[in-house]
C-alpha cells in the first residue's frame, strides 16, 4: 500500500541546513499498524507529515496505492489526502469555533457529501465513539479525552483506508490515552492501515510492528512484543 | 456549504469582539462617507434636468475687456429674446427674464406679505421652463402687461386655501396685478429660485445696456456652433449702432484699441456646477468641490479598507490552525479563499447595515451645514441602494482579498504545530499600509488647518468699513425716500443711533456701471457707480485718504461731486485726481453731468471677497433705496426697537425689516464655511479610523511579542524600556508618512488656494503642527497597548508555550 523508496527531506533556513530524513526506504502492507519510535529530533513527524502529503520530499519516491505521488502539487496532494488518510494529532486541532457535529462533518463537507447522508454517518459514528451526548457542545467545553475522541471520529468519518496518528496519547492521562489505544486497536482489526508516532513503548505494544528513527535514518524493525507472542 | 461559512464567520465574530467592532465601524463608517458623498454629487448633477428640453436651453452672457475692465456675466439686453425668436430660424423658442433683488410687499385685500425671490419675465417663459401650472394656462399666462403668476405657496401665503385665478393683488403699493397662474414647485432644483412671476414684455431697442438673463431653447439637432456663430455676428451688426453713438467709434475701432468683446452661450446645465461669473443669480455650486470631496472620500475608504485588511493579516495567527485543520481534512486553497472572502463580504454587509444608520442619524446635520436636502429615502433610493450594495460588495471582496490569499497559503504542516513566526512578508504589506494610512491622514490635517487658514484671512482682511454695528433697512415706499433726509433727525434723537446713511446697494446686491469721462480727456472711462446719501462714509467707517467727504452744506443735488475709490484713481491712471472734473455721461444721447472729483477713499470690499474690487465712484443721490443706521454696542436690542418704533409711524404701510451688514457680507463666505465644516468632519473622521487600525495593530502586536516581552523583564527591562521597544518601530512608521504627505499636500493646497482672489502665502506651522499631532495620536493609541503589555507578569508570558 504504501512504499517510501529513498525519501529525504532537508530543512533550509538562510544560514542552516539539516537533513530531517536521510534516504529513508520501507513498505507497508495493508491493513497493518505501525509504530514510529525515535528520540526527538530524529524526523518520526517529519515523516509522517511526507507519509500523509502535508510535505513534499526532497528526492527519492513514495508510492501509495500503487501511485508515485511524491512530487504532486498541492493540488494533487490535497485530492489523494482527503479521499484516502484520516489524521490524528497529539493537540486535538479542533477547530474552537465549530460544535462537536460540525468538527465530525467537516470533511464530508469537503469532499462533496450532501447533507442527509452526512447527518447519517455522523450521528452514527458519534453513537459509536460515544460522545452523541456532546454533539452540539463547543471544543472548549470538553475534557482532553473527549477531544481526542473525536478527532478521531472526524478522522473516520470518510473511512479513509489509512490512518495517521502523531503522539495520539500525548496530551491525555492514562486511561483516557488506553481508550483511544483501544479505539485504534480496533479500526485495525476491521482493515484500517494505521500508522503512529509514538514516545511511548506502552502505546507501541498496540501495535504490530515499530520501526525506530534516528539522525533521519532507520536503524532498526521489529515486530511488536504481542504480535511475536500472538505468532 | 456556505451555510458552514457563515456560521463560522458569525461565531468568529463574537469570539473577537472587539477586533469585530473595530473592523465593522470602520468600514461602516467608510461606507458612511461613500453613500453621503454619493448623495451629495447625485443632487449636485442633477439641476436642471427635470426642465423638458433641457439640454437644448442655453445662456447668454457677455465677456468682455473694455479699457482694462474685464467682465463675464450672464447679462443680456432687452431685445435679445425677442431677436432669437424672430430671426432665428433654428431656435425652439427664447425667454428673457429680470430678478428683483429684494423682498417686495404683496397685498391681497387686508393679509399683506412679504414675497422674497421675484422675476420680471415675458410670456415665453413657461415655454423654456416648463413648471406645472395649478391653475391657468402656461403659453397665455404672462401675455398680459398686468399679469402675475404665484407659485402654490406664494399664493397660500395671501390666499390660504381660496383659489386665486383671476384675483387683484397689490404690488409693492405701486400697482396692481392679475394673478394668472398658480404653479408647483419645480420637480428637482435649478440655479434660480422664484416665487412670484411679474409680467415684462415690452422692449427697448438699446443693446448697450444690459439688465437682463436670456435664455434660449434650440430646436432638435441643431449645430451648436453653427448657430452661435451665427449669433455672435447677428448680435455684433446690432450693437454697432449703440456703440458707434454713444462711445462715439465704430466697433473697429474699438476692436482696434485692444478691447475685447463677446456674445456668448452656455448651456443650462452647466449653470450649476460650472459657472462662477459676476452677477449669477443664486451663488452657484463648484466643480471643485465635488471633486475635493470625491477625493476626500475616497482617502476615508482607503483608510477604513486598509484596516479592515491589516487588522485581518494581524489577526491571521489565530486562524491559522483552522486554515490547517481545514486543509487537512480536505479543504482545497481555493475553498478557503471562498470561505474568507465570505467572512469580509459578510463584514461588509453588517457595516453597511450599521452605515445607514448612521447616514440617517447624520444627514439633518449635513444638511444643516452643506445648505443641501438632501435624504436617503427619496426618489433615487433605488439607485442609492444599488450604489451601495456594489460598493459594499466590491469593498468586501477586495480588502477581503489580501488577507484571504494571505490565510489559504499557510501550510498545514507549519500552522499545526503552531508555528507561525514566518510572516515576514505580511509584515511589510502591514507596515506599507499603515504608512499609506497615516500618510492620508497627514494630507487631511494639514489640508484641514490650511483651508482654516484662508477662511479667516478672509473673515479678519480688512474689509474696508466696519459692519458690525450698522443695520441695513430697505425703504419700500416713494415717499419715505423722498423725505428720508428730514426724518434723519428723528432717529439721530436717540444717543445710541450715531449715524444714519443711505446707499443704493449693500453686499449682496448688484451695483451698475456708468460710463465716465475726465475734463480734458476724449476717453471714456468704465466705472462702477454707488450712489449714497451724506454721511455715508461715517456710516460705514470707510476711510477717506485725500480730499474731503459730501458735504450737505456745501453741496445741492443738482450739481454732482465724485467721491472715488483707490482702485479707480490707479486703474484709470487719473493723476491729481482731486478738484479735476468729470462728466457723467447719463443718457443714450450722450449727455453730460459735470461735477468736481472731491476726494479719494480707501478701498472697501462692497462685493465680498470672490470678486476683486472695481473701479468705484460715488455720488450723492436723494434716490436711493437702502437705509443704515450705526449703532452703539451697549443695548443694540433696545436701540433696533426704538428704530423700528419710529419707522414704522413713517413708513405704516411696510412693516420694518433690518438685517445687520456683517451678515450680508458673511453670507458671502458662507459656502467656503460650509466646505471647511465638511472638511473638518472628514478629516476627524480619517483620523478616527486610523487611530483604531493603530490600535488593533498595536494590540496584535504586544500579544505577538508576549513571549519576548517575558524574557526581556526577566533579564531585566525596565517597563519604560519595554514600551518604548514596542512604540518606536510605530513611531517609524508615522514619521515616514509625514515625508510623503508634506509633498502631496503642499501641490493640492496650492491648487485650491489659486481659486481665491485673495490668499494667503502658503504657511509652514500646518505642515509641523499635523506631523506632531499625528505623532502624538500614535503614540497615545500605540503607548496604552505597549504600557499593558509591558506590565503583565513575565511568569504568563513564558507560560505562553
Amino acid at each position: 500500500m504504501i512504499k517510501l523508496n529513498k525519501l529525504s527531506k532537508v530543512y533550509r533556513t538562510d544560514e542552516v541546513e539539516s537533513t530531517a530524513l536521510n534516504e529513508v526506504s520501507f513498505e507497508i502492507s495493508q491493513g497493518e499498524f505501525v509504530s514510529v519510535m525515535g528520540p526527538s529530533g530524529c524526523g518520526k513527524s517529519t515523516l509522517l507529515n511526507i507519509l500523509g502529503m502535508l510535505d513534499k520530499p526532497e528526492s527519492g519516491s513514495y508510492e501509495f496505492l500503487g501511485n508515485e505521488v511524491a512530487q504532486l502539487n498541492e493540488k494533487g496532494r490535497s485530492e489523494v489526502r482527503k479521499k484516502n488518510i484520516g489524521f490524528i494529532f497529539q493537540n486535538f486541532n479542533l477547530i474552537d469555533e465549530l460544535t462537536v457535529f460540525e468538527n465530525i462533518e467537516l470533511p464530508l463537507l469537503y469532499n462533496k457529501v450532501n447533507s442527509s447522508e452526512r447527518k447519517k454517518r455522523v450521528n452514527e459514528l458519534i453513537e459509536k465513539i460515544g460522545i452523541a451526548h456532546r454533539a452540539s457542545h463547543f471544543p472548549q467545553q470538553l475534557s482532553g479525552g473527549q477531544q481526542q475522541r473525536v478527532a478521531v471520529a472526524r478522522a473516520l468519518i470518510t473511512k479513509p483506508p489509512v490512518i495517521l496518528a502523531d503522539e495520539p496519547t500525548g496530551n491525555l492521562d492514562s486511561s483516557h490515552g488506553n481508550e483511544v489505544m483501544e479505539l485504534l486497536c480496533e479500526l485495525n482489526e476491521a482493515g484500517t492501515t494505521i500508522i503512529m508516532v509514538t514516545h511511548s513503548a506502552h502505546d507501541a505494544s498496540y501495535s504490530n510492528r515499530i520501526i525506530n528513527l534516528l539522525d533521519g535514518q532507520i536503524v532498526s524493525e521489529k515486530k511488536s512484543k504481542i504480535v511475536q507472542a500472538a505468532v | 456549504m456556505f451555510k458552514n461559512y457563515i456560521k463560522v464567520a458569525f461565531r468568529s465574530l463574537k469570539k473577537n469582539k472587539v477586533y469585530a467592532i473595530i473592523n465593522i465601524l470602520g468600514l461602516a463608517l467608510g461606507l458612511t462617507v461613500t453613500v453621503l458623498v454619493f448623495l451629495f454629487i447625485t443632487d449636485e448633477t442633477s439641476y436642471e434636468k427635470h426642465w423638458s428640453g433641457y439640454d437644448r436651453v442655453y445662456r447668454t452672457g457677455i465677456k468682455a475687456d473694455m479699457m482694462g475692465q474685464k467682465m463675464d456675466a450672464p447679462i443680456s439686453p432687452s431685445p435679445m429674446a425677442n431677436t432669437f425668436r424672430t430671426e432665428f430660424t433654428d431656435v425652439e423658442t427664447a425667454t428673457r427674464i429680470n430678478t428683483v433683488n429684494q423682498e417686495i410687499m404683496v397685498r391681497y385685500q387686508q393679509t399683506k406679505v412679504y414675497i422674497q425671490k421675484g422675476v420680471y419675465a415675458d410670456s415665453s417663459f413657461f415655454k423654456v421652463f416648463d413648471y406645472t401650472f395649478v391653475h391657468g394656462d402656461p403659453n397665455t399666462a404672462l401675455k398680459e402687461d398686468n399679469a402675475i403668476v404665484l407659485t402654490e405657496e406664494s399664493a397660500r401665503k395671501l390666499f390660504g386655501d381660496k383659489n386665486a385665478l383671476g384675483e387683484v393683488v397689490n404690488y409693492d403699493n405701486r400697482r396692481d396685478y392679475i394673478v394668472r397662474g398658480i404653479v408647483k414647485e419645480p420637480s428637482g432644483q435649478a440655479h434660480f429660485q422664484f416665487d412670484m412671476f411679474m409680467a415684462s414684455n415690452d422692449i427697448r431697442n438699446v443693446w448697450m445696456s444690459n439688465n437682463f438673463h436670456t435664455y434660449v431653447k434650440l430646436k432638435e439637432g441643431v449645430d451648436l456652433a453653427v448657430f452661435e456663430a451665427e449669433m455672435k455676428r447677428n448680435f455684433m451688426k446690432k450693437i454697432e449702432p449703440d456703440v458707434e453713438r454713444f462711445m462715439k467709434i465704430t466697433v473697429e475701432e474699438f476692436f482696434k484699441q485692444g478691447n475685447a468683446f463677446e456674445y456668448q452661450l452656455q448651456a443650462l446645465a452647466d449653470i450649476h456646477l460650472y459657472s462662477q461669473k459676476d452677477w449669477e443669480i443664486e451663488q452657484n455650486g463648484n466643480i471643485i468641490y465635488l471633486f475635493v470631496f470625491i477625493g476626500i472620500a475616497l482617502l476615508v475608504i482607503l483608510i477604513a479598507g486598509i484596516n479592515f485588511m491589516n487588522l485581518s493579516t494581524a489577526r491571521a495567527g489565530k486562524r491559522a490552525k483552522e486554515v490547517g485543520v481545514r486543509k487537512v481534512t480536505g479543504a482545497s486553497r481555493k475553498m478557503l479563499i471562498v470561505q474568507f472572502l465570505t467572512e469580509s463580504v459578510i463584514q461588509s454587509f453588517l457595516a453597511l447595515f450599521l452605515a445607514f444608520v448612521l447616514i440617517e442619524l447624520f444627514l439633518p446635520g449635513f444638511n444643516n451645514i452643506m445648505e443641501t436636502n438632501l435624504s436617503l429615502f427619496n426618489g433615487h433610493f433605488g439607485t442609492t441602494l444599488l450604489f451601495a450594495f456594489l460598493v459594499t460588495l466590491g469593498y468586501g471582496l477586495f480588502a477581503g482579498s489580501y488577507p484571504a490569499f494571505f490565510l489559504s497559503g499557510f501550510q498545514p504542516i507549519s500552522v499545526l504545530k503552531g508555528d507561525l513566526t514566518k510572516t515576514k512578508s505580511g509584515a511589510l504589506l502591514r507596515k506599507s499600509l499603515v504608512v499609506i494610512q497615516f500618510t492620508a491622514s497627514t494630507i487631511l490635517i494639514i489640508g484641514m488647518i490650511i483651508i482654516f487658514n484662508q477662511i479667516s484671512f478672509l473673515h479678519d482682511k480688512d474689509i474696508g468699513f466696519k459692519g458690525d454695528q450698522v443695520i441695513v433697512v430697505p425703504i419700500q415706499t416713494d415717499a419715505m425716500t423722498e423725505n428720508f433726509r428730514n426724518y434723519k433727525g428723528i432717529f439721530l434723537k436717540n444717543s445710541n443711533v450715531l449715524d444714519v446713511s443711505r446707499a443704493s446697494y449693500f453686499p449682496g446686491d448688484n451695483p451698475n456701471q456708468n460710463m465716465y469721462i475726465l475734463d480734458g480727456s476724449d476717453e471714456q472711462l468704465p466705472l462702477w457707480n454707488m450712489e449714497v446719501d451724506y454721511d455715508f462714509l461715517k456710516t460705514l467707517d470707510i476711510q477717506l485718504l485725500e480730499g474731503r467727504d459730501f458735504d450737505r452744506e456745501k453741496e445741492s443735488d443738482s450739481i454732482p461731486y465724485f467721491i472715488l475709490n483707490e482702485t479707480a484713481v490707479s486703474n484709470l491712471n487719473i493723476e491729481n485726481a482731486i478738484g479735476r472734473r468729470m462728466g457723467q455721461i447719463i443718457n443714450n444721447n450722450g449727455e453730460k453731468r459735470y461735477g468736481n472729483i472731491i476726494g479719494i477713499v480707501k478701498d472697501f470690499h462692497i462685493e465680498g471677497f470672490n470678486s476683486p474690487i472695481r473701479p468705484m465712484v460715488l455720488q450723492v443721490s436723494n434716490d436711493v433705496w437702502f437705509a443704515s443706521f450705526k449703532i452703539a454696542p451697549t443695548d443694540s436690542k433696545a436701540t433696533i426697537s426704538f428704530i423700528e418704533n419710529e419707522w414704522n409711524k413713517l413708513e405704516p404701510s411696510h412693516p420694518f425689516r433690518y438685517t445687520y451688514l456683517d451678515d450680508k457680507f458673511g453670507a458671502l463666505l458662507r459656502q467656503q464655511e460650509n466646505f471647511g465644516t465638511m472638511f473638518l468632519f472628514l478629516t476627524i473622521l480619517a483620523i478616527i479610523i486610523s487611530a483604531m487600525g493603530l490600535y488593533g495593530l498595536a494590540s496584535y502586536t504586544a500579544e505577538q511579542r508576549t513571549k519576548e516581552i517575558g524574557i526581556r523583564k526577566v533579564l531585566g527591562a525596565s517597563v519604560r524600556q519595554i514600551m518604548q521597544m514596542l512604540t518606536k518601530d510605530f513611531m517609524k512608521l508615522v514619521l515616514i508618512s509625514n515625508i510623503f504627505a508634506w509633498p502631496i499636500t503642499y501641490l493640492l493646497a496650492k491648487n485650491w488656494l489659486s481659486n481665491f482672489s485673495y490668499q494667503i502665502d502658503m504657511p509652514i506651522l500646518p505642515y509641523i503642527f499635523a506631523t506632531i499631532f499625528a505623532l502624538i495620536i500614535a503614540l497615545i493609541t500605540v503607548s496604552s497597548q505597549a504600557y499593558f503589555a509591558a506590565n503583565s507578569d513575565p511568569v504568563n508570558a513564558l507560560k505562553y508555550e
